[in-house]
């Protein structure tokens, strides 16, 4: 039995094989990627305000989430707090996309033959449309779905699977630095 | 170096040894303080727009200190004790580093700056409590924990970038 280790090792041993590495090194080739790897600032620019991005959606997600558990904003309608934070979720995941651009174009090899830097990729799909169906079915469903037990049960599995998901794409995000090249 | 023997000390403690050799804590550490310091960020910046009266205005200054208050601190023990674990594992590296050091400054000034806030602004907060508009006690305190936050996450960053330059 191979453990998760060895998995991702193997996946960053047949990323290798792809075209990818060929993207990686024509982009690495490009002025734009040759200003941000020579400018030694750049890269902690662009991960300080990656980090900044992710605390503005990740601790809206929680705030939303901590509703749904009633652990906090029972000031505020479901509603009401909807509308306060899922706009800083999207305007928070557009900069973490601009900045991922950006370190993605500055370190090509570290990013696109990284095992865990497509892992991660993989979970931020599933985490934004998950997402976006949670969002769908809170907005048309919490009026009934805060009356049933079977209702908050399945708002409140939802919120914690959100959390969770989250949480592991920050673990990947952390662990390209440290994924076996 | 001030405290040198102490930095040695913790750097040389089986603990400190054990998180520098090892191949997965140093990482596993690093990660829960990233997620820790996210949430403490996240959380501090909800009641700061709120002081600054950016954002969430319809709720009351008190609601919003006991919604996000208790994630904030539970989040940062979380921070400071994985801090902790990271920094013996290189103490005297460092201890040696300006953006450490400066880290270490802000996130005091930012205590200081809360404190401050609590023991004088806060004392009128009956007054402003479900309004929208905010005294100026409130907003200065929301701008400045803003401000040194941001800080404190680009100089954490940058200590990652600059550990062989000040190492002697």
């Amino acid at each position: 039995m191979p453990s998760l280790g060895d998995l991702i090792f193997a996946l960053g041993q047949w990323l290798r094989t792809t075209p990818l590495t060929e993207l990686s090194l024509w982009i690495q080739k490009q002025p734009l990627s040759m200003l941000i790897d020579q400018n030694f600032w750049v890269i902690p620019i662009i991960q300080t305000i990656h980090i900044l991005a992710i605390a503005t959606t990740f601790g809206s997600v929680v705030m939303i989430n901590l509703r749904i558990f009633q652990m906090a904003g029972r000031s505020r309608t479901m509603a009401q707090t909807t509308h306060r934070f899922l706009p800083w979720i999207w305007w928070g995941l557009l900069v973490l996309l601009i900045t991922g651009i950006g370190m993605t174009v500055g370190e090509p090899v570290r990013e696109l033959t990284n095992p865990c830097f497509w892992m991660k990729m993989v979970l931020i799909i599933v985490a934004a449309s998950v997402s976006l169906w949670f969002q769908g079915s809170v907005r048309r469903n919490a009026p009934v779905w805060q009356l049933t037990s079977d209702g908050r049960l399945a708002m409140r599995t939802g919120a914690a699977g959100v959390i969770l998901l989250w949480c592991v794409i920050m673990v990947l995000g952390r662990w390209i630095a440290y994924a076996p090249t | 170096m001030v405290l040198q023997g102490l930095w040695q000390a913790l750097e040389g403690s089986a603990l400190g040894q054990y998180i520098a050799a090892s191949s997965w804590a140093f990482p596993t550490f690093e990660t829960l303080h990233v997620i820790a310091i996210v949430t403490v960020v996240g959380s501090i910046a909800v009641m700061d727009l709120r002081l600054l009266g950016l954002a969430s205005k319809e709720t009351p200054v008190t609601a919003m200190s006991n919604d996000t208050l208790p994630w904030t601190w539970g989040a940062f023990c979380v921070a400071a004790v994985t801090g902790l674990l990271l920094f013996i594992s290189k103490a005297t590296t460092y201890i040696a580093n300006p953006f450490f050091l400066s880290k270490m400054v802000l996130i005091f000034l930012a205590g200081v700056n809360m404190a401050v806030f609590h023991l004088l602004t806060w004392r009128s907060v009956g007054q402003w409590n479900s309004s929208p508009v905010t005294p100026r006690g409130a907003k200065l305190a929301g701008g400045l924990s803003l401000g040194f936050w941001v800080v404190v996450v680009f100089v954490a960053r940058a200590i990652g970038f600059t550990l062989d330059k000040f190492s002697s």
